[in-house]
């Protein structure tokens, strides 16, 4: 790398393209936040006609804008399912594939395939397949189901990425000092692995709670919050629409923080340096 | 007359037991770590996958579907010159968000892993990009309306700056809004494959190039976009399957003027059209494999993913 | 035959041991006794198998056929309780988030030690470690050396009767490498347990060793106290990996009195002792000579050098300084490499130049048969090596 302290100008460019890019990821957010804040007789658009919460409050009181508080308790409450669910299943999945077995191609590819199948269609088959089967679909079911196979194929490869950093050295040293299976689990491999296993969470959370495409024809009759605003996008011509974007990055947000928040502590009361020996 | 050693035999006997464990050892523990994985997947992916294809041969009245075998939907597609028009446009988008965020995928990971120092700043840089995906594609989606609207931001502040005197029509519910809403929602999904295969590359590598008299961008075309290949593979196939699969964005970014394949395809669900929309996914699925095939001929992803 | 060890015993036997990994065959019928309280090192190059035995011994591997047995007992699937062997990683292993107290801790907790007791018990060891100000600190915030100390403290704790090191000073810089032997050595002599340390490198081995192991490709080469490893190398493969010797060889002219005479490349002849041995004229023969056991003469110019069945002409090809020696490296007609390790005051008394032809000098009786070609078969084949004890 460059061993000197002076940057090439082609830094200053990067960083230029960089914070352009960056501006171009929040801009339009932002603008939407801002715009939540319309006075009650504002438009959709700028100016701004006065600054006011009463956007926020027709959330709440208005039922002409849909079931914003009853879908948003689904979707928390199914992405926290998700979470867990995904957490359990690529833990032990992403275990399993460090060693060689037969079918661990069969088991990738499926992952693989179920990653970039587009989610309309695996909507569509689940629909389809319980349809035929006589059985109903529903968000914490079938909706279930669609959003785990996004979810379980990104949360293997992150498992991927984090078991290949992995030093196998520390569990054959708790073997080597006595430890059970169990114990080698709970005391050494669960502790390192766990920044990992909550980027897992964190990711499963967010894909579910944010999920559109999959959930569309397999949520059943009750909506997921995506949906919902899918909804009103069509519907909707009041910037309502913008506030309940704005409440519902909130809650993005909060679960990242909470999450990074984690694995900084976890982190720090360790350093992170120590990971491997000089 | 053969002599026959009972020990020998013993021993042989032990070589033989279970030749398959000492070749797959804890091969049984790992079946069953991946099973619950590999069953949610099987039920609610692999399942439904081939009852679409089933369904995709069915016959179909205003209210039912009705079990057949029968090819007249996918007769129906290939006759149709809407199917043409259909994957022309998806495959235009495909092609133009492919080259755009691949331009700006590669640009950014470049940034981050060569030209950012410190740990800390690289993984908070990183952060940075990945945080928006983390939150609600529709609201990301949909808050490109009143920036690129007429009387949205971007109008207004070129017709302030003095650049333009009238509004700016094409930027909003046109090609070039779909094409700016895709960009915006899927160049991390380049950043990130990128950014892992540079990662991984040897600087000492660099540095030989650079010791040899390449100068910054040869050491680029010669060392860093060879050796970023497979990040650019995966992050392609991301981008390419993403854009294909899609009809949230087209149908409110390009205000209904532009259709995707998916998109009809979800019209034809609303109305109940089960089979020809099966038909219509097959298809769909036969020509996204052969075209992410084709991106892995480059390059072998299994052994770059799951080591 | 020796009296049965006792279940406390620390000797380590590994019995016929096979280990195959797919296709490639790591350790080959491998049999060797390690006896209680003393220290072995298993030297050789990467790849020949030191380091598979040792995890076997240690229980992380298992043999594909044979039988390892400590103390009399087979320890085969054995859980880690019942073994009594404790290992000390290459890497260290060092859990990163615990405090080197825990770690050090670590093997009683296993065992359901109460907090307290088992407290008490690291920081025992963590003072005959002198490391007992470090209790709280992590692991990544000691240097090397200490980690080290930290990691072999971690293995004690246990009282293991077999302490198996897995390339231990590797990864110190050679300063701390040179002071860890001693501290090594001491250490066992202090415990009174057996120690099995793989290592590659010659002069660690011969360090710290009471016997040496020396491997190649999976078997045994030669299994013999340090001073034997150094001075009567077995074979060729021994005498060139474990370093200062000459290794002399030709096809034999003829043979008398106890010695015969080689014909090596290009006109150079050896006199190599074989004594009661007939070797066959024409067949391949092997000896060697210590590099310090050879005097270096100068070629006065115009005069002939007398060689003789001890002595080569040659011209110098490397000069190397070791402080107190000087490696002169010689190219012979024969192109095997030859060198002399002249004292140091010898040589800068009359220096050298590259090039120069010198004639290397060595006494008859300090040359020794190697093991190697025809006459091998002469001798008792070394199936079974019985490291001695020290």
């Amino acid at each position: 790398m460059h061993g000197d302290d002076t940057r090439p100008w082609t830094f200053y460019a990067f960083a230029a393209f960089f914070t352009l890019f960056v501006l171009f990821l929040y801009g339009p957010m932002i603008v939407i936040y801002i715009l939540s804040f319309q006075g009650p007789n504002g438009g959709m658009t700028f100016p701004l006609n006065g600054v006011s919460l009463h956007w926020f409050s027709a959330l709440v009181s208005q039922t002409r804008v849909g079931d914003i508080a009853g879908s948003f308790v689904r979707s928390i409450g199914l992405a926290a399912i998700v979470a867990v669910i995904t957490v359990a299943l690529s833990v032990l999945a992403g275990l399993a594939f460090r060693r060689r077995f037969r079918g661990s191609a069969f088991a990738f590819y499926l992952a693989i395939a179920s990653l970039i199948m587009p989610g309309l269609f695996v909507g569509l088959g689940i629909a389809l397949t319980f349809r035929l089967l006589g059985l109903p679909t529903e968000w914490f079911t079938t909706g279930l189901g669609a959003q785990l196979t996004w979810t379980l194929p990104f949360g293997l490869l992150i498992m991927f990425a984090v078991l290949g950093r992995f030093n196998r050295s520390y569990e054959e040293a708790a073997i080597d000092l006595g430890a059970t299976n169990w114990q080698k689990v709970r005391e050494v491999t669960l502790p390192i692995l766990l920044p990992g296993i909550i980027g897992v969470a964190l990711f499963g959370f967010t894909l579910s709670y944010d999920e559109i495409a999959r959930t569309a024809l397999a949520a059943g009759a009750r909506n997921t919050l995506p949906l919902e605003i899918w909804a009103m996008t069509t519907n909707v011509t009041s910037p309502t629409l913008y506030a309940v974007g704005a409440v519902t990055t909130i809650v993005s947000f909060i679960v990242i923080i909470l999450a990074l928040g984690s694995i900084a502590i976890v982190q720090r009361r360790r350093a992170a340096a120590g990971m491997r020996t000089e | 007359m053969a002599i026959v050693n009972p020990a020998a035999e013993a021993f042989a006997a032990s070589d033989r037991a279970e030749p398959e464990a000492v070749e797959y050892p804890g091969e049984r523990a790992s079946w069953l770590q991946v099973a619950p994985l590999v069953v949610v997947l099987l039920l609610f992916f692999g399942l439904p996958m081939l009852v679409v294809l089933a369904v995709s041969f069915f016959d179909f009245s205003r209210t039912e579907i009705i079990p057949a075998f029968i090819f007249d939907n996918y007769i129906e597609l290939f006759r149709s010159e809407v199917t043409l028009r259909l994957y022309a446009s998806s495959l235009k988008f495909a092609a133009i968000v492919w080259a755009v965020t691949l331009v700006l995928g590669f640009n950014i990971a470049y940034f981050l892993v060569f030209h950012v120092r410190g740990l800390l700043f690289q993984i908070g840089l990183f952060l940075l990009c990945t945080v928006p995906f983390l939150t609600s594609n529709i609201i990301r989606m949909i808050s490109w309306i009143p920036f690129l609207g007429r009387n949205g931001i971007f109008n207004q502040a070129l017709q302030g700056a003095g650049v333009t005197s009238q509004p700016l029509e094409f930027l909003l519910f046109s090609d070039f809004a779909v094409i700016v809403a895709y960009v915006h929602l899927f160049t991390l999904f380049m950043v990130v494959p990128i950014f892992n295969s540079m990662a991984r590359i040897d600087k000492s590598l660099l540095e030989a190039a650079r010791d040899a008299g390449a100068g910054r961008f040869r050491v680029v075309a010669e060392v860093v976009w060879p050796l970023s290949r497979t990040g650019i593979a995966l992050g392609s196939i991301f981008v390419v399957t993403l854009v294909m699969g899609d009809s949230f964005v087209v149908r409110t970014m390009s205000g209904g003027q532009s259709a995707s394949v998916v998109s009809a395809l979800q019209n034809e669900v609303a109305a109940l059209q089960y089979p020809p929309a099966a038909a219509s996914a097959v298809i769909m699925v036969i020509i996204v494999t052969l075209m992410v095939a084709g991106i892995l001929r480059v390059v072998d992803v299994r052994k770059e993913l799951a080591g | 035959m020796a009296p049965s060890a006792s279940a406390a015993s620390g000797e380590v036997a590994v019995v016929g041991v096979t280990k195959r990994f797919g296709e490639t065959t790591a350790v080959k019928d491998l049999s060797l006794t390690i006896p209680h309280g003393s220290y072995c090192c298993l030297l050789g190059p990467s790849g020949c198998g030191k380091t598979t035995i040792l995890r076997m011994i240690a229980g992380h591997e298992k043999p594909t056929s044979g039988d390892v047995r400590i103390g009399g007992q087979s320890v085969l699937g054995l859980p880690q309780i019942e073994r009594g062997t404790a290992m000390m990683f290459q890497s260290y292993a060092l859990f990163p988030h615990r405090s080197v107290l825990d770690n050090v801790a670590f093997a009683l907790k296993m065992r359901g030690a109460s907090t307290a007791d088992r407290h008490a018990k690291a920081r025992e060891l963590l003072t005959k470690v002198q490391l007992e100000k470090f209790a709280d600190r992590l692991p990544a915030q000691l240097s090397g050396g200490q980690q080290q100390r930290v990691a072999l403290a971690r293995a004690l704790i246990t009282n293991p009767r077999v302490l198996l090191l897995d390339e231990p000073l590797s990864a110190l810089d050679e300063y701390l490498r040179l002071r860890m032997r001693g501290e090594l050595r001491r250490v066992q002599k202090e415990l009174g347990i057996t120690f099995v340390h793989v290592t590659h490198t010659q002069l660690e081995a011969i360090a710290v060793a009471d016997t040496v192991v020396v491997m190649a490709q999976g078997h045994i080469e030669q299994a013999a106290s340090a001073r034997d490893i150094f001075v009567a190398p077995r074979n060729a493969y021994v005498a060139r990996f474990v370093g200062g010797q000459n290794v002399l060889s030709g096809s034999v002219e003829s043979a008398m009195n106890g010695v015969a005479a080689v014909a090596g490349k290009n006109g150079v002849r050896y006199a190599i002792p074989v004594g009661d041995l007939r070797p066959m004229r024409g067949s391949p023969l092997w000896g060697s000579i210590r590099r310090d056991r050879v005097a270096i003469e100068k070629i006065a110019p115009g005069a002939k050098p007398t060689t003789g069945l001890n002595a080569v002409v040659g011209e110098v090809h490397t000069l190397e300084n070791q402080g107190s020696y000087v490696k002169v490296t010689l190219d012979l007609a024969d192109s095997e490499e030859f060198v002399a390790h002249v004292a140091d005051e010898n040589f800068f008394a009359h220096p050298l130049d590259i090039g120069e032809r010198v004639v290397a000098r060595w006494s008859a009786s300090d040359v020794k048969l190697l093991e190697d070609g025809p006459i091998a078969e002469e001798r008792t084949p070394a199936g079974t090596a019985m490291a001695t004890a020290g």
